[in-house]
């Protein structure tokens, strides 16, 4: 991708930051192929092309994406009162959350491995190792609000749009055209590039000041639906307390201790916080058996990060602007 | 210059972009103001969830604050007022616009039907190539459970565990 191009993306992203822009003239923007062939002249181009993946980009992307999670995870828990539990909770979180008219889903992962994941499109899982240790309704609403924060942050689909190797992924986006060979080379663009993604959301996670943003944005979201501001941080401190084992705890997240340290030290700017009104509820975790946070031991995963990846999640989490050009 | 600099005529959109980009001051305190975030927003006569409705107001209106009693905002657009639970209302301008779904998507679309809409085209081809088909029965299923969650169901857990407006 031509260093031009990544500064008007950039330009453009920041743009968009602040601007909707008519979904009609983004379709037309995409499908025009020759734009793009002959380069882009103006910010304004630029900003109509990346002004966010459409409705139907985030869709697949996410389904894609939370298909390789399950895949990878052993499947989901078909547990009726887990998923009630995860979904209606969930569900408050998303009311006040800053898509709250945005379907949202909430997943219980088959997997000891203790962590938690969102993808495109409002998809949180959880897995059952993570679940299980949860003690109440806060710790949990804590956990979700964190991984909800990624997706309102838009901080996967970012990725996409300002990453280098996410642009070309954007550049097959907007040459895509209602030519079915297009179409089809499109998908299989997708296909490699999602494996590209959810290898790094899987394997790699976000960068620290990501992570650090989100559970601030979780705390401040939990507490405000009316949880304990503390529940992340409890969450946190009681993964803290899991002996030293084979297991992975939250392995592509920053150290436990800088997050909790960060928790304590956040002021609270949640309405509900601020009000004193927040209540601390305890509802157990209905559907499954608690294991102990011993039993807990992570599946091998391909789990490799090799130079590639940390260049690809650098870059994609840089700000373009500071890329040498 | 570098070569790779760009050209001093894109100057003026990147400065645009970047004053676009200026924080708000600071919301959601008397004085200040805010944003709905929800596709309709009810204003009530009183900071309490169950009180009447006075008045209904779109996604992404800037609303005056012009008074805080907890986690309620009085707020007034100009020509309506009335009682808004802070949770209801963002600080800053929604940006999402209609790309990513939020403040686009019409009424239809933030059903249960919608939680519950079978897996996108690409996604199961990709399944279908990747062999994920486990994954894609599991994720199917996630999709058909979601139809109960529907915004009353979650309305209906917010009163009975006195969370958000119903604290």
């Amino acid at each position: 991708m031509s260093p031009r191009l990544i500064f008007l993306l950039f330009a453009a992203g920041l743009a968009t930051s602040a601007f909707a822009f008519d979904l009609g003239g983004l379709s037309k923007a995409l499908g025009n192929a020759d734009q793009l062939k002959k380069g882009l002249s103006t910010a304004q181009d630029a900003a109509k092309l990346v002004s966010g993946l459409g409705p139907e980009e985030e869709r697949s992307l996410g389904d894609t994406v939370a298909l390789e999670i399950i895949g990878r995870f052993g499947g989901l828990v078909r547990d009726e009162a887990a998923m009630r539990r995860l979904n209606l909770i969930g569900g408050a979180l998303a009311r006040y959350s800053a898509r709250p008219d945005h379907p949202w889903r909430f997943g219980l992962l088959n997997s000891d491995t203790i962590n938690a994941f969102s993808a495109p499109d409002g998809y949180v899982f959880i897995t059952r190792g993570l679940y299980q240790i949860t003690t109440d309704d806060d710790q949990l609403a804590g956990i979700l609000g964190h991984e909800m924060a990624h997706i309102t942050g838009r901080d996967a689909l970012r990725i996409i749009e300002t990453g280098e190797k996410g642009s070309v992924l954007m550049k097959q986006v907007a040459m895509r055209s209602g030519n079915t060979r297009e179409a089809e080379a499109y998908l299989n663009q997708v296909g490699l590039n999602t494996e590209k993604i959810v290898k790094f959301l899987v394997d790699q996670g976000y960068s620290h000041p990501t992570e650090f943003a989100a559970d601030h944005t979780g705390q401040d979201l939990a507490a405000t639906t009316g949880y304990a501001p503390g529940g992340l941080r409890a969450a946190l401190l009681r993964l803290q307390q899991i002996p030293a084992g084979p297991q992975k705890v939250f392995s592509t997240h920053p150290p436990l201790a800088e997050r909790i340290k960060r928790l304590s030290a956040e002021p609270l700017s949640a309405p509900a916080a601020r009000a004193g009104q927040s209540t601390g509820s305890s509802a157990g975790n209905p559907g499954l058996t608690t294991a102990s946070a011993a039993d807990a031991v992570e599946k091998p995963a391909s789990s490799e990060v090799n130079d590639d990846d940390r260049a690809f999640a650098e870059a994609a989490e840089k700000k373009p602007a500071k890329k040498k050009r | 210059m570098n070569p790779t600099t760009p050209p001093a005529r894109w100057w003026p959109a990147v400065l645009l972009a970047l004053a676009a980009t200026a924080p708000l001051p600071a919301a959601l305190t008397a004085g200040g103001t805010a944003y709905t975030k929800r596709l309709e927003t009810n204003l009530l006569a009183e900071p309490a969830a169950l009180a009447a409705t006075v008045g209904r107001l779109p996604a992404g209106r800037p609303v005056q604050i012009a008074e805080v009693r907890g986690a309620w905002l009085r707020v007034s657009d100009g020509s309506a007022a009335g009682w808004v639970f802070a949770g209801n209302l963002s600080e800053t301008k929604p940006a999402e616009g209609k790309g990513l779904g939020a403040m686009g998507l019409s009424a239809s679309a933030t059903t249960a039907t919608a939680a519950a809409r079978p897996l996108s085209p690409a996604a199961d081809d990709y399944a279908a190539r990747r062999n994920l088909t486990q994954a894609r029965d599991d994720l199917n299923w996630l999709l058909a459970q979601c139809r109960a969650f529907t915004p009353a169901a979650v309305d209906s857990f917010l009163k009975e565990q006195k969370k958000g407006e119903y604290q």
